[in-house]
């Protein structure tokens, strides 16, 4: 896969040279997941800007087909598809973005506190953990939102509290290993406070394998977004992927209309495309983050 | 080498009991109560009931005791299997459950059979031709077929196989109104509508013992004892068989007796797509009418199996493998060689 990695070396360099490496290092499917992920987010950001028509409200004739004044074609109100597909990647990338850095930046904190500080704090935490992590997630997801309410606000809650856990082990682990290197007991020993320590030391020393959890945290928050909304009535204000592909089931006889086309294809693989390159840019990241688990 | 956490029994309970506080807590978190929301439910006239009357109906259901002493009340009836009653369907919750449980068990244990069958053999063929184009053409699409979920590769399925070129039913697990005339008839139809949701729920996760076989018997491949085989001269096919793959499907055998536990909650999405009549599609009818009993009955079985399938894996992965002993926290926690993680749960 990918050939003559250097690793995310933490040494100080020119932002550029370091930015080459890290390209040069990513295999060839890295880079292709890398560009479709940024080409995901310039949509997202820039959806007022490369849209033509609205996406809350109708703006032509009910089911066109693609081409004429809209690119896609419109739904059954009239409303631009490309529209809504560049503003439902907004949804899809805001729950990703917050629930992986919730959840990957929390996660690394409470691990890091764990294995280094050890006592109860590190069972309390391990014992959490191995509560959470045998709790089937998506029923429960499911029912949570059931219960509190489909908002975003609330996915992103409910993906946190059950996504921390796994970066939380990991970053311990690594810490339990760290801790007795020679350097840190040295930064010890001249009086570093387990805080700086922590900051200092510890923290950058593990980011890079807290980025490629956060990676996958992201797909797994675009999976479980997109699947709520696939399965019930959302919030109808907030575009996203997945309520359009509910909405487009629920137009009564799709199947055997043409409209599924350009109706329902669009946000299905829209959303395909998004979780894939997630889940190969974090497969390239992982050796580059962790020389260790370098694959042959 | 592979690091695994075995959990202990009272990581389990911890979980069970969590689990069951979490279930009583749910309903009891939301603003109102009630009668507050059963007196609001209905779209064509709102009842709303006084509050003369809630109170009595708080009484007459035990709501304003103590929490503790609900809570006992809640144990009670569970452990004489009493999930209370679905507000929608007004029939018990059990009931409910039990009836569409075997559509779900069918569907998901040949798909099941499936994905362990072709995870097996592609991921062999990957590890055995690691790095030729066969190697990185299975290793992209699986990977692929594995990360979508499975609601929207069941789509496309649908899309394609089902509206585009009529070889299959839209939606459902049988005919309806037809008669067969033999039970031939009958079986060949259910097999005939079960064939895309087994398919799509298949794909999403032969991904996952793919990889697994891929990585675990590559490394097999590199022990000095299968060098020692091929030096004796024994015919390749032997080596592999014998020798290599039968080591290399220990991990696999732990991964399995997971996925049987994400059996009956892996297929809610799925069963959505197909408007398949298992455990899913009653969840999703509970989520739209908020039949807050039937949500907490199925959430509590689907945990249930999950847990048990945990625990039955953590058991036979230390009675497989001598070398694992039963610890609390060892080494790290490396992705993809945990003895048990998360399994089918998006799809």
């Amino acid at each position: 896969m990918s050939s003559g990695t250097e690793g995310l070396a933490p040494g100080r360099g020119l932002l550029h040279i370091k930015l080459l490496v890290f390209w040069q290092g990513l295999g060839t499917l890295g880079r292709a997941s890398l560009l479709i992920i940024v080409l995901f987010c310039s949509m997202a950001v820039f959806a007022p800007w490369v849209t033509l028509h609205p996406a809350d409200r109708g703006s032509g004739p009910a089911l066109a087909g693609p081409g004429g004044g809209h690119i896609l074609g419109t739904d059954d109100l009239g409303v631009d598809i490309w529209s809504m597909l560049a503003f439902g990647a907004r949804t899809s990338l805001i729950v990703a973005l917050a629930a992986a850095c919730l959840a990957g930046l929390g996660g690394s904190i409470v691990g890091t506190a764990a294995g280094y500080q050890g006592g109860w704090w590190d069972t309390a935490v391990m014992r959490a953990a191995d509560v959470l992590i045998i709790l089937p997630e998506l029923p429960v997801v499911i029912v949570f939102a059931a219960f509190l309410g489909p908002s975003l606000g609330n996915i992103i809650l409910v993906l946190v509290v059950f996504s921390w856990t796994r970066p939380a082990r990991i970053v311990r682990a690594q810490v339990l290993r760290l801790k007795e290197e020679p350097y840190i007991r040295m930064a010890g020993l001249y009086g570093a406070s387990p805080l700086y320590l922590m900051v200092r030391h510890l923290l950058p020393e593990v980011l890079p394998i807290v980025l490629v959890q956060m990676v996958q945290l992201a797909g797994r928050a675009v999976v479980v977004e997109a699947s709520l909304a696939f399965l019930g009535p959302g919030d109808p204000t907030n575009r996203s992927w997945g309520m359009m592909i509910n909405q487009a089931l629920d137009f009564p006889g799709i199947h055997f209309t043409p409209y599924w086309q350009w109706w329902l294809l669009p946000p299905a693989l829209a959303l395909a495309i998004l979780v894939t390159a997630l889940a190969f840019l974090a497969r390239e990241l992982e050796p580059m983050a962790d020389p260790r688990m370098r694959r042959s | 080498m592979r690091h695994a956490r075995v959990r202990s029994a009272k990581a389990y309970m911890m979980t069970a009991a969590v689990l069951l506080i979490l279930n009583f807590a749910l309903p009891r978190w939301m603003p109102g109560d009630a009668f507050l929301i059963l007196s609001g439910e209905d779209q064509s006239i709102a009842v709303a009931f006084s509050e003369q009357q809630r109170q009595h109906y708080l009484a007459y259901y035990g709501l304003d005791r103590p929490l503790a002493h609900q809570f006992f009340q809640y144990l009670a009836g569970l452990a004489r299997g009493d999930l209370g009653r679905s507000y929608h369907y007004r029939e018990p919750v059990v009931d409910l459950i039990l009836s569409r449980l075997p559509w779900t068990l069918f569907v998901g244990s040949a798909a099941f059979v499936l994905s362990i069958g072709f995870g097996i053999a592609l991921g062999s063929i990957s590890a055995w031709r690691r790095g030729e184009t066969v190697d990185r053409v299975l290793y992209f699409v699986l990977v692929a077929s594995g990360q979508i979920p499975g609601f929207l590769s069941g789509l496309l399925l649908l899309m394609l196989f089902a509206v585009t070129l009529g070889w299959f039913p839209l939606s459902g697990a049988a005919t309806p109104f037809r008669e067969w005339s033999g039970a031939a008839g009958r079986y060949l139809d259910i097999l005939h509508h079960a064939a895309l949701p087994v398919l799509t729920l298949a794909l999403a996760r032969t991904g996952n013992t793919y990889m697994l076989v891929r990585s675990s018997l590559a490394s097999v491949l590199t022990r000095d004892y299968v060098i020692t085989a091929r030096a004796k001269g024994l015919r390749s096919r032997r080596v592999r068989y014998v020798h290599a793959l039968r080591n290399a499907l220990l991990p696999l055998i732990t991964r399995a007796a997971l996925q049987l536990g994400g059996l009956l909650g892996g297929a809610v999405l799925v069963e959505n797509v197909f408007a398949y009549p298992g455990l899913g599609l009653l969840l999703q009818d509970a989520v739209l009418y908020r039949d807050y009993p039937l949500l907490q009955g199925i959430l509590l079985f689907m945990s249930a199996a999950v847990l048990l399938a945990n625990f039955a894996a953590d058991r036979l992965y230390v009675r497989l493998d001598p070398r694992i002993t039963m610890d609390r926290t060892t080494g790290p926690l490396v992705p993809g060689t945990t003895a048990a993680g998360k399994e089918g749960t998006y799809e």
